[in-house]
């Protein structure tokens, strides 16, 4: 959105175009890394700390959501691209998953049923 | 000129610019990552359905602690996630190392570009050795892609249970039954697929490393290449974060 000047209507070729890349400095970076190496071991201490339950899946879960948020927005840059192309990555992930997580709970459940009638 | 930019902001799907901002070669690889992304997915929901259908089965499916329990030059010691956890913790150094090699030609510095390029290829080629030990001690104790040993009797489950870590293993081969076959199945396509990753991840960081140090991006005046292999990579090291998260830790 800030390349209006320096790419007008008549020097547009999409197949060459390359946006000017900034460096945000490597302080972002490392902060990522200390996070997730901090929530690699905290998942390692609650392994051994607590039995398996459905409490300990939900909270491996949710970390392991929150490691691919930080991944794909600070190390795969999504967060700096532009809106339109953060929405079309993440809107369709998000939907699809959605659906095939919801019709793994619902038909998973009737596949365990199905041995018992 | 005062309402020019008034229209051009309002304008971005009128033609003329990139709506993404984005190069040709980057916007192809974010929808390749996309479709990947859902190849993962059904990979691993299914894994759940398999799973969640031997839940009260009197082939129970088998803990992972009990089959991956092993540490290099620790043989026979109850060691559960410490190795997958080492391999997670390797990716992830090699990540930042990749993500540093971006940053470093953001700046057109190919010294830097070319250390941290050279950096995520090692963490790349230890992480695929841990995987080959893996798959060969899963093989080595009756893991096939068409049987599997992990089916333990009674007894033996109940040994399990009270392991503690650091523990001596005790069962033998006696203690050995036939168990359910997708858990070995599933885990050789998963983790192979992911590993395969890996691998051609290397081998295009590799092919991108020799362009560096040659200085065609030099050349060129951007390392956007770099950028493109680093989307890549980093896919790689998210998909293992799933991988881990439903193959050892649940």
């Amino acid at each position: 959105m800030s390349n209006n000047h320096t790419h007008t209507e008549g020097t547009y070729i999409p197949e060459t175009y390359i946006p000017h890349a900034e460096s945000h400095g490597t302080g972002s970076l490392w902060r990522t890394f200390w996070i997730l190496l901090g929530i690699t071991i905290v998942d390692f201490i609650i392994y051994f700390a607590f039995g398996a339950s459905m409490a300990r899946n939900i909270v491996f879960i949710a970390f392991g959501i929150i490691k691919a948020i930080l991944i794909v927005g600070i190390f795969m840059h999504l967060n700096y691209e532009a809106k339109f192309l953060r929405w079309m990555i993440v809107l369709p992930a998000v939907i699809f998953l959605s659906y095939l997580v919801c019709f793994l709970l619902i038909e998973g459940n009737y596949v365990s049923l199905e041995k018992y009638f | 000129m005062s309402n020019s930019s008034a229209v051009s902001s309002t304008s971005i799907w009128t033609g003329g610019r990139s709506p993404f901002n984005v190069s040709y070669g980057k916007l192809m690889m974010w929808i390749f990552l996309l479709s990947d992304a859902f190849t993962f997915s059904s990979l691993l929901v299914g894994y759940g359905a398999i799973r969640f259908s031997y839940a009260g089965s009197t082939t129970p499916w088998p803990d992972p602690a009990t089959v991956f329990n092993h540490f290099p030059f620790a043989h026979g010691l109850h060691l559960p996630l410490l190795f997958v956890s080492l391999m997670t913790l390797i990716l992830i150094i090699s990540s930042v190392t990749m993500v540093l090699a971006v940053e470093a030609g953001h700046r057109n510095s190919k010294s830097e570009v070319s250390k941290y390029m050279f950096l995520t290829i090692l963490g790349g080629a230890a992480f695929l050795g841990c995987q080959a030990w893996e798959w060969s001690q899963f093989i080595h104790e009756g893991g096939r892609l068409d049987s599997n040993l992990f089916g333990f009797t009674d007894a033996a489950h109940e040994h399990a249970k009270h392991l503690k870590l650091f523990d001596p293993v005790h069962w033998t081969e006696a203690d050995k039954i036939s168990g359910p076959v997708p858990f070995a199945s599933l885990f050789f396509i998963v983790t192979g697929f992911h590993g395969f990753h890996v691998l051609s991840g290397v081998v295009i960081n590799i092919i991108i490393w020799i362009n560096v140090m040659r200085g065609t991006y030099e050349r060129r005046g951007h390392y956007e290449m770099v950028e493109k292999v680093g989307l890549y990579w980093h896919f790689v090291d998210l998909v293992w974060v799933f991988v881990f998260t439903f193959y050892y830790l649940i």
